[in-house]
């Protein structure tokens, strides 16, 4: 781990005051804040969020996964939307996490700035265990890292069809996004990697561009393919890990360079912070506004 | 400093790291000692495999190539024939009920000695390599020439639970629960998971582990006998050495191999189980860890967490 522990920086004191200097400025540097936008606001009608379980994958078998799906406040789901899918989605919804996108999609629709969107908070499976005491098998890595076409499929096969049962979807590339933070970073860009024809936006935060699953590999890929019709933004901490995977500052700049160098619409935003979603979700709004800037151009 | 001061500290530490990385990262540094590399356990044997270790930390091994016997390891490094006229051997595991089960490749069984020695048939007509034996019973053993996995349930009953998922099913373990069966792939490139349902049959494979491959051979990661320690790390014997994976699935890296030779087998074994020991062509070697192995044949716990 890059990162102490804190039960570490306790004892003994010799140790603790060491752990404290290596984590201090740390913590200084990753002080990011959610806004005013992720705050409700007098007038703003709220949207409905709505969890569900979908246990019945086929891409995945076995697992189990929590998700959640936001409508805007007085939406018509009869019209097609935009969406937007969030990995690790729980972290997403949160209303008290770093991100609390329900609020932000509430303020921001309402002034017009992004489009009425449709957000999928979904969670990583799990394959439950068959007996009690056991752990199951953790499925988050195996979908998230692995560069194949399988979890967008998942997305594009399974989970989307069944929401767009209750809300008529958007089948625009540019009216479909999909957002995540660390692996489920570098998930939302595997997504759009590999079905641009279906999604087109992608916002990372903190992305695990590394070498968990041969991610690393990106930057090469996107040099030497055609172009891809894609808009992706990249959030990155200067302190963010640097361990047996790889360097994730620096495979995020080697994704900006050559994001740059086969002339994608993009943005990087680099901050201070280290492995947390605190910078990401401070400057989440704001990221909205760049993804959706020509979004009343699009025709859901 | 004074002790208010640090406790402020402490406060904003965990305040930050409440939101920091929440899946573990296992280097190998976790598990290798500086300076304590590969030592030679036993040699002038043909082909080693089949490496187990007893509750004493024994350890105990076959040689399919030309063993006449099940060897013994003990604690003072004593090498011994633990049972003669056993050939052709080609996976070891205890069982809880005391006995030692054994894949005979060369006669296509799959046996048990009891503490005395005596041998019995469990299946005939089968083609095993490898085999894991949970704490409740079961025998899972793979059958690599006709791609399948199979049991023989405690009343002795065989049945496939698999057929046809690996390519090249060869090694075969279990992780600290016993909940979940791994299983690798000769022939490909993933280490696969089964979940192990309540009835003792394997549900939702899945390929959980993508397997380091040889430069020369871009398909075939050859993995073969395989391990757990108590943190729920997988390790398998490859072409390029022995990798280990983090519970979650995640590569954390390859442990050089002793020789330039086919690395088939590993386990831990020695005292207090610390000791990674491998087969690996006509040697037996170990190397001290930072880690401890898992006895199947105890009752099942969780996998632990890493020291904070």
């Amino acid at each position: 781990m890059a990162i102490m522990r804190p039960s570490t920086c306790l004892t003994p004191f010799f140790v603790a005051c060491t752990a404290w200097l290596a984590v201090w400025p740390l913590a200084a540097q990753d002080d990011y804040q959610p806004g005013p936008d992720a705050q409700p606001k007098e007038g703003v009608p709220k949207g409905t969020v709505t969890q569900a379980k979908w246990t019945t994958s086929r891409i995945f078998p076995g697992t189990e996964r929590d998700y959640w799906v936001y409508v805007p406040a007085g939406h018509d789901s009869s019209k097609p939307a935009c969406v937007m899918v969030f990995f690790d989605g729980g972290g997403f919804v949160n209303e008290k996490g770093a991100f609390r996108v329900p609020t932000v999609f509430d303020n921001l629709i309402q002034a017009g700035e992004i489009p009425p969107t449709i957000g999928i908070f979904v969670n990583p499976g799990v394959v439950p265990p068959a007996k009690a005491g056991q752990e199951g098998r953790k499925n988050r890595s195996f979908e998230y890292d692995t560069l194949s076409d399988q979890n967008p499929r998942f997305l594009i096969e399974e989970l989307l069809p069944e929401v767009a049962k209750t809300h008529r979807l958007s089948d625009n590339p540019d009216c479909r996004a999909v957002c995540g933070n660390s692996s489920g970073g570098i998930a939302a860009f595997t997504v759009a990697w590999e079905r641009p024809d279906v999604f087109r936006k992608v916002v990372s935060h903190i992305g695990s561009f590394t070498n968990i699953r041969g991610g690393h590999v990106y930057p090469a890929l996107i040099r030497k393919t055609e172009p891809k019709p894609l808009r992706v933004f990249l959030q990155e901490g200067e302190n963010d890990l640097d361990n047996l995977h790889g360097n994730w500052p620096l495979a995020n700049r080697q994704m900006e360079a050559a994001l740059k160098f086969a002339k994608y619409d993009h943005k990087v935003v680099f901050g201070t912070g280290g492995h947390s979603g605190k910078h990401g979700g401070a400057i989440f709004p704001d990221t909205l506004r760049w993804l959706w800037r020509d979004w009343k151009t699009l025709k859901p | 400093m004074t002790m208010k001061t640090l406790s402020f500290a402490y406060f904003l530490s965990a305040a930050f790291l409440a939101t920091a990385s929440r899946a573990q990262d296992m280097p190998l540094s976790q598990i290798l000692i500086d300076g304590e590399g590969w030592e030679v356990v036993s040699e002038g044997h043909g082909f080693t495999d089949g490496l187990c270790p007893d509750a004493e930390g024994n350890l105990y091994f076959s040689d399919v190539k030309s063993g006449t016997a099940i060897y013994k390891v003990d604690l003072a490094g004593k090498v011994t024939e633990f049972i003669k006229d056993a050939a052709g051997i080609s996976g070891l595991k205890w069982g809880a009920d005391g006995r030692l089960y054994a894949c005979v490749a060369r006669g296509r069984m799959v046996v048990a000695f009891d503490k005395d020695g005596k041998m019995t048939e469990l299946a005939r007509e089968v083609q095993p390599n490898d085999l894991a034996v949970t704490h409740d019973g079961n025998v899972y053993f793979t059958m690599t020439g006709t791609k399948e996995i199979r049991r023989i349930d405690p009343k002795g009953v065989m049945t496939v639970v698999n057929a046809g998922t690996v390519g090249k099913p060869n090694g075969i373990t279990l992780s600290p629960d016993q909940g979940t069966l791994a299983v690798s792939d000769y022939g490909g490139k993933y280490v696969w998971a089964f979940r192990i349902e309540a009835d003792g049959t394997l549900a939702h494979p899945e390929g959980y582990m993508t397997m380091r491959i040889p430069a020369a051979d871009p398909e075939v990661a050859k993995g073969d006998g395989m391990t757990v320690d108590t943190h729920g790390r997988w390790y398998v014997t490859t072409a390029v050495g022995l990798q280990m994976f983090d519970p979650t699935g995640r590569m954390g890296g390859v442990i050089l191999k002793p020789q330039e030779a086919n690395l088939v087998s590993c386990c831990f074994a020695g005292p207090n189980l610390e000791y990674l020991h491998v087969a690996c062509g006509d040697k037996i070697y170990r190397r001290k860890t930072k880690t401890r192995g898992v006895l199947t044949f105890q009752p099942p716990r969780p996998a632990e967490a890493m020291p904070k």
